[in-house]
């Protein structure tokens, strides 16, 4: 007879699921037993790889020089929409700063990320204008080192930014323009977690008025107050636009209470615009790549087994001929695997830069719902609701070791469906040598 | 000793093993699938976490989310079965294969749930109905036929 007593409440076994729950809940502290735990397994794949395959150098200058040329563009295209976009609205000796955003972080109003690191250092910025911006658009305000939430900070720390909507961001005076003329003047500031919009408006000039508007979408813009002088930012940056809320419905609704829906999607983010009116910062070099050999895992599409000289951090982007093949999760003995771009289901930060040159890029989030093997169809969110246009598109920012303006692929629109986008991606051999970016700790 | 150095040796390549294998026309099936119902069913309980460790490594070599995730993607099905041991007493075949349905659907359903709480999505989220359907089929002869190989032999419950 079987014995079966000892399987009726196995208590390994549930210890074990109660230790994954600790270690989902504290990643830091087990993320070297995990990197060796994955990284002897794929010992022998390594081993094997080595022996018996050829390994293929990224060897089409034509593609690498057609690439550069798209990457080039797509700054250049940046600096134009991003940074000229607000430079008629603040004093012509001003400089701007274009940063690339490191990091989305912490709950703000309307349940949305209200924190950015930036990839300057506090030191880097200092005599910069309080306010960040991108194009026309005010974003937040940057903090300031040892003070407040940055009390912490050194001035060696990536400069934090606290976006409009964050919990201890200041408030903003603002106006929008009534359908029947006029303007209403009021004060933005942070929603609660729970609410339908990050911004909510306060203390209307005009109540009466106020409870006369049916339908929001208006575009509500900075305004100058002697009263909040302290916290003063430029006139007529715009901030978003208006969302009504009141009781009732349809014609009917009695007006309490409004919204702001903020311009840009910072979930999207992956360049802000800081002002100086002294000597701008020297632009920081790109982020530090490593040599590394990458074979394809046998019989799993889109898995790949990297191996290079240094620690590979999680998150880091490989690029093969200038093009991110994919996300790599760091393991012992300077091995990482990689997901493909196509395979990878994670939510992405990206960039879709418009065939038409007089277009302005597209800052977008958003994941890959089906892929075959040379094209991903990613659901797009984020930016305004116009149509999605053909283009390349690019990586936004995903963390400090996948920066934006890493080229993904050939993007286009799909008919009848607006969110969605096509995207080709180039084919690659089973092994072959490629770059890691590995960004360096200061 | 030797038997657990064969099984964190062994049991994540044959995670690769079935894919190589499903590149020239070998059925979908689920290894997952398979080694839950070896854990949940024929493992010494002693020896279930070690064993789910492996599994999960394996797993972690294919999928895109963390060992952890995998812990739980495994073992969660495998602790809801471990208790309906002695009701299954006897191993029929028929309850293999209903287990095997039942892992087979719940593994790419908890992928999907723990993708969405632990924000670790992962493309083995997707019900595939042929690769449900070919683990059933095929899970009773292979695990008939793995119970009988190291490294999984050393790790079957003793009949005393």
């Amino acid at each position: 007879m079987r014995r079966v007593g000892g399987a009726a409440f196995p208590v390994g076994l549930y210890g074990m699921l109660l230790l994954a729950l600790c270690w989902l809940a504290a990643p830091a502290v087990f993320l070297p037993l995990e990197r060796l735990a994955l990284a002897v397994p794929t010992l022998p794949h390594r081993l094997v790889a080595a022996m018996a395959s050829e390994t293929h150098a990224a060897t089409d200058a034509e593609a690498v020089l057609r690439v550069d040329e798209l990457r080039a563009g797509l700054q250049q295209r940046l600096v134009v929409h991003q940074v000229h976009g607000g430079r008629a609205l603040l004093p012509a000796t001003w400089l701007p700063v274009l940063s690339r955003v490191v990091s989305v972080a912490r709950i703000g109003g309307g349940g949305v990320p209200a924190e950015l690191r930036l990839e300057h250092r506090y030191r880097d910025l200092a005599g910069c204008q309080p306010f960040v911006t991108q194009g026309d658009v005010l974003l937040g305000r940057l903090a300031i080192c040892g003070h407040g939430l940055a009390i912490d900070d050194g001035p060696d720390d990536h400069a934090r930014v606290l976006l409009l909507h964050h919990p201890q961001a200041a408030p903003v005076a603002a106006a929008m323009p009534l359908p029947d003329g006029g303007l209403l003047r009021m004060v933005v500031q942070p929603a609660a977690k729970v609410d339908q919009a990050p911004l909510r408006v306060q203390m209307w000039d005009d109540p009466y008025r106020a409870a006369q508007l049916r339908t929001g979408g208006e575009v509500v813009r900075t305004m100058s107050l002697p009263a909040m002088a302290t916290d003063a930012v430029p006139p007529d940056l715009r901030l978003g636009t208006s969302q009504v809320w009141g009781y009732g419905s349809g014609d009917d609704v009695l007006t309490i209470g409004m919204f702001v829906e903020p311009a840009v999607d910072v979930r999207s983010l992956s360049h802000v615009v800081l002002w100086t009116a002294a000597r701008p910062p020297q632009p920081l070099p790109a982020p530090r790549t490593v040599a590394c050999t990458l074979w394809r895992l046998p019989g799993v599409g889109g898995r790949w087994l990297l191996s290079a000289s240094a620690s590979v951090p999680d998150g880091a982007a490989v690029v093969v001929d200038g093009v991110c093949l994919g996300i790599a999760r760091g393991l012992a003995f300077g091995q990482a695997l990689v997901t493909s771009f196509p395979r990878s289901r994670q939510r992405l930060a990206l960039l879709l830069l418009p065939d038409d040159p007089e277009q302005r890029p597209r800052e977008l989030w958003g994941e890959v719902v089906r892929a075959s093997t040379a094209t991903a169809w990613l659901s797009c969110r984020g930016g305004d609701r116009a149509a999605l246009p053909p283009g390349f598109l690019f990586t936004g920012s995903n963390g400090r070791h996948c920066p934006p303006g890493l080229l993904l692929g050939r993007a286009m629109p799909q008919p009848g469906q607006p969110d969605l986008l096509a995207v080709v991606v180039p084919t690659t051999a089973d092994v072959l040598t490629a770059q890691v970016v590995v960004a360096e700790e200061r | 000793m030797k038997r657990w150095l064969l099984w964190f040796l062994l049991a994540p390549q044959l995670f690769v093993l079935q894919g190589a294998l499903e590149t020239i026309a070998w059925p979908p099936c689920d290894v997952a699938v398979l080694l839950c119902l070896f854990l949940a069913l024929f493992a010494k309980p002693r020896a279930l976490p070690g064993l789910l460790l492996g599994a999960a490594m394996g797993r972690a070599l294919i999928d895109e989310a963390s060992l952890p995730v995998q812990i739980l993607v495994i073992g969660i099905p495998v602790a809801v079965l471990v208790p309906l041991r002695s009701l299954l007493f006897g191993q029929r075949w028929a309850w293999q294969v209903a287990a095997a349905a039942l892992c087979a659907l719940a593994v790419p359903r908890l992928s999907g749930l723990c993708g969405l709480w632990f924000d670790q999505p992962s493309a083995a989220a997707t019900v595939d109905a042929w690769r449900v359907g070919w683990s059933c089929v095929l899970a009773p002869p292979l695990l008939w036929l793995l119970r009988r190989l190291p490294p999984l032999r050393a790790f079957v419950e003793v009949s005393p």
